[in-house]
């Protein structure tokens, strides 16, 4: 019985290695037999965990909403800034004749499973919509999610940004400081080869540098966490708290022309 | 083969809670994996000369695999490692002491 076992099971191993194209198709009828399942069990963990969230957290939800409220008027005051200098920008914008840059084209597509141990999602668009391997993805504050992975028919594997293979540029912009952010799995994420004279600190912006080609320019990574220097380090590393959160994304964005 | 039925559709739904049910309950960005550990409670409590641990290693590798980026066969290679060996060591070594002391 055991011999048999091991016997299929290898068997199963030599025959999806040699033919990709039958595991495609079987991981595409198990994903169309199974989503409307899988989204009725995440709406139902989503309420349960929301439950017991609330319940945990009332002692620090007084305190929370005050520290919002004093970064929300922190903020309006900046979007108040930051709406005269886009009207001073399109000024000169039109007095030197340049055009404003094009948007994204993008696909919407939901979350249909997500897999933390591996920092991958599974979205309800794939091949029959247009997309295509290494192809953005985003959330709807235009924060990076990560990329195309495996493309089914009617499904796609995103690979997230904090996956062990996922490597890219980026840049703080309010103080011209480049680095490479890097998927540490787990869901963390760290922003690398930043030179030890560059100052950075906890609460900075990281946004996709142009380099490199896979993302578009002006994406939100994240915000930075704790820094880690060390004098005998040539460069100093930073953890990076992802600009999205895994629990609450349902829909996604794919940017399919940039 | 009813056994083996239920072992396939039990491991199928346990796959379905994992990918999204479970994902909302991480313990420091840690989700417990439901299918390992019904995996090994399952041949560590069954009577060592039964063989449906093993199947329904396979069974839980099959759907592991299937949603996990991972090719088809890996996770199944893993569990069934596992299984054989829970089996051997309870088979060799603790049933003989079992049987020695009783």
């Amino acid at each position: 019985m055991i011999l048999i076992i091991i016997v299929i099971a290898g068997l199963l191993v030599i025959f999806s290695l040699n033919l990709p194209f039958f595991q495609k198709q079987l991981k595409g009828f198990f994903y169309f037999i199974s989503s409307p399942i899988q989204k009725t069990l995440w709406r139902a963990g989503d309420k349960v965990s929301d439950f017991f969230e609330v319940i945990g957290e009332i002692r620090n939800l007084k305190r929370e909403n005050e520290e919002l409220k004093l970064k929300n008027q922190e903020l309006v005051s900046q979007i108040a800034q930051l709406a005269e200098l886009k009207k001073e920008n399109e000024v000169l914008r039109d007095a030197l004749g340049i055009g404003l840059e094009k948007e994204f084209k993008l696909v919407l597509a939901e979350v249909v499973s997500k897999d933390i141990s591996q920092d991958s999602i599974l979205i309800n668009k794939g091949s029959k919509d247009g997309i295509r391997k290494n192809l953005p993805v985003i959330g709807q504050q235009k924060n990076l999610i990560g990329k195309i992975g495996e493309v089914y028919e009617k499904f796609s594997r995103v690979i997230l940004i904090s996956n062990k293979e996922s490597s890219f540029d980026a840049q703080i912009p309010e103080k011209d400081i480049s680095g490479v952010v890097e998927g540490k799995g787990n869901l963390q994420l760290f922003l690398d080869f930043v030179p030890q004279e560059k100052e950075i600190k906890e609460g900075d912006f990281i946004i996709t540098a142009s380099l490199g080609g896979i993302f578009p320019k002006g994406l939100l990574v994240g915000e930075i966490g704790k820094v880690l220097r060390s004098d005998v380090e040539p460069f100093q590393q930073a953890k990076i708290k992802p600009a999205f959160d895994i629990r609450e994304l349902e829909t996604v964005f794919i940017i399919t022309d940039f | 083969m009813r056994k083996s039925l239920i072992l396939i559709i039990f491991f199928y739904i346990l796959a379905l809670l994992q990918t999204s049910f479970l994902i909302h309950f991480s313990f420091s960005k840690i989700v417990p994996n439901l299918l390992l550990i019904t995996v090994l409670i399952l041949n560590i409590l069954e009577e060592p000369r039964e063989n449906n641990g093993i199947f329904g290693a396979v069974a839980s590798g099959f759907f592991w695999d299937i949603f996990s980026d991972k090719f088809i066969g890996f996770h199944i290679l893993i569990l069934a490692g596992i299984a054989v060996l829970i089996k051997l060591i309870l088979r060799n070594y603790l049933q003989p002491l079992i049987r020695r002391r009783f």
